[in-house]
């Protein structure tokens, strides 16, 4: 049995609660809760309508803690995890946030992955700040697959005299080279089109070819064409100037999703996780930007060299 | 001030062309001439007298597909060898003033900055340009005067100063108004240094009439992370003297784009609401 260790003030924490009743669930939050009032930071507890109401009868009231609905914060994976980023990046004063709740997961299991792959990510972007998550996931409903995804991706479990460090989990960049990721592969089929970009000149004639296809042969909101069309464009800059040119583009337009390969000749980029922290005022902004107007990129290295982004829309 | 609603056929006044590429210059000059010749101006050309087939006039509307035999036999094309003559602005004058004396509407001029440079001094053609100013000022005409996009940076802030109508490339045009500049098109990696140009040239005229600088963004249909840095360090020093940039009707790309990036709250940027 691991040691038990307590949740440190002003630092980064990201915790799992696992668990098959909602005694243990309210439990668990009380705990958590009680901790960040004590701190003096501000106390977000989010979960669906339903839950949300049960645990504000237990919790009771307070000028420090709030109640939120996931269907208000929780909408996509990327738009939640910057929300939170520019919340504590840009705070004009030191903020300690504590956030529990129940992860939405998306409508159906098809959606697990994608929300699977935000766990991870909070570590990478929230570390640096004073944040606490606590998250919740009920191992009655849930898939074994969901809930190992969640062991790998929170480094400590449990709360209270109970919490303890995680055997099972794994580095941002490690738990999206695993299977539990689920990181999406291109799609197997033909792409709409293919571009190859000799340099920067050109590039206003890739975004024109990426919105046309798009926009042709996708329902697609416009919007998200548009934000689509700007988040590879980003991408085919970062390829031109940090990789070598040319980079080649391939395009694939679903009725309801956009998908883009973009490929350079460059050495290949150290960091998968480039583009998700806080860029700072002098920071490279471009793939940070773009990984906020799109769903979701994944950045790989070519197995004969190169690197390669693999950008989605929907 | 001229008004963007006219462009992009609005060639009017001391407007720079700005070339990545041979290609892009090409495809400006054979435009310029043929909308010239189109609007019934007297179209003159500057060009080395020995300029090899695939880089003079005649080679570029050739190449696409534009006639002009006729027009050069009646003197509405007329093609000059560059020497010290062409370049002197009293005889430049002569010149319009004839060719609107025997009914053309407007004069339409054009060369590259080697082929002046070719014959004198960049500092002395920097003095030339500034008369062109006046006399585009005075007359009708038009004089698009080809830039590479890869002088540097001084140099371009320099061009962009001179041309008292505005600088083009192949997708943005940045235009002069009263208080500040007008942007259109695409702003982009490929033409960041361009914007900053501009910019640095404006915020240096308005500095000392108030010290705002008003950006008008309503015509800018793409802007991103490199165009945007562009909006900013084009006017870091115009701020660090105290002076202020007012973006004005962001559309709402240009918009996201800019809060993303967190320009609408930066030090010396105000901004408008997003506009539909």
């Amino acid at each position: 049995m691991s040691e038990a260790v307590p949740i440190v003030n002003g630092r980064y924490s990201h915790d799992l609660l696992l668990h098959d009743s909602d005694e243990e669930l309210v439990a668990g939050t009380a705990l958590f809760v009680e901790q960040g009032l004590e701190s003096g930071g501000h106390v977000l507890v989010h979960s669906t309508e339903a839950r949300v109401a049960m645990l504000r009868e237990v919790l009771g009231t307070d000028p420090r803690l709030e109640y939120g609905l996931d269907q208000d914060l929780y909408l996509s994976p990327s738009s939640t995890l910057f929300a939170y980023q520019r919340q504590l990046a840009e705070s004009p004063r030191p903020t300690e946030l504590w956030a529990t709740g129940t992860v939405p997961l998306g409508v159906d299991v098809a959606g697990h992955p994608a929300w699977g792959r935000y766990e991870p990510l909070v570590n990478a972007v929230l570390g640096p700040y004073a944040f606490h998550g606590l998250c919740s996931y009920d191992t009655q409903v849930l898939p074994e697959r969901t809930i190992a995804a969640a062991k790998a991706a929170h480094p400590h479990g449990g709360t209270g005299d109970q919490r303890t460090a995680s055997p099972e989990y794994r580095h941002p960049a490690d738990f999206l080279s695993d299977p539990l990721a689920g990181v999406p592969d291109p799609p197997s089929s033909a792409p709409a089109a293919r571009m190859t970009i000799p340099g920067v000149p050109h590039l206003g004639s890739a975004r024109d070819l990426v919105r046309r296809v798009c926009l042709l042969s996708s329902a697609v909101a416009r919007d998200t064409v548009d934000d689509f069309v700007a988040a590879v464009n980003e991408v085919v800059v970062n390829g031109l100037h940090h990789g070598s040119a040319p980079v080649s583009l391939s395009l694939w337009a679903d009725p309801v999703r956009l998908t883009c390969l973009v490929s350079d000749l460059g050495p290949g980029i150290a960091d998968r996780l480039a583009g998700y922290r806080y860029p700072g005022a002098d920071g490279p902004k471009g793939l940070w930007v773009a990984r906020q107007l799109c769903e979701e990129i994944f950045v790989g290295n070519l197995p004969g060299g190169g690197c390669d982004a693999l950008v989605i829309a929907k | 001030m001229k008004s963007l609603d006219r462009l992009p056929t609005d060639w009017d006044g001391h407007v720079a062309l700005v070339h990545d590429s041979e290609r892009q210059r090409r495809v400006g000059v054979a435009d310029w001439v043929g909308r010239g010749l189109d609007l019934g101006a007297r179209v003159l050309y500057i060009e080395p007298e020995d300029a090899p087939p695939e880089r003079s006039l005649l080679g570029v509307l050739e190449e696409h597909a534009l006639r002009v035999d006729e027009a050069l036999a009646e003197g509405r094309l007329e093609i000059f060898a560059a020497d010290d003559q062409v370049y002197s602005p009293t005889w430049q004058e002569g010149v319009v003033d004839e060719s609107l004396a025997v009914g053309y509407s407007s004069v339409w001029w054009s060369g590259e900055e080697r082929t002046a440079w070719s014959v004198m001094s960049p500092a002395r053609h920097t003095e030339i340009e500034w008369e062109t100013d006046l006399l585009c000022d005075s007359r009708p005409m038009s004089v698009m005067c080809q830039y590479s996009g890869h002088l540097p940076q001084a140099t371009l802030e320099t061009v962009c100063a001179v041309h008292g109508s505005g600088v083009r490339d192949s997708q943005l045009r940045a235009v002069p108004t009263p208080d500040g500049l007008a942007l259109a098109g695409s702003a982009d990696a490929a033409n960041h240094r361009l914007l900053r140009s501009t910019l640095v040239a404006r915020a240096a005229t308005v500095a000392a009439a108030g010290g705002r600088l008003t950006v008008d963004v309503g015509e800018l249909e793409f802007l991103d992370v490199a165009g945007a840095r562009a909006l900013w360090t084009g006017t870091t020093a115009h701020r660090m003297r105290g002076g202020t940039v007012r973006l004005t009707r962001p559309p709402p790309r240009v918009d996201r784009m800019l809060r993303l990036l967190g320009v609408h709250e930066a030090q010396g940027f105000e901004m408008e609401d997003a506009h539909e």
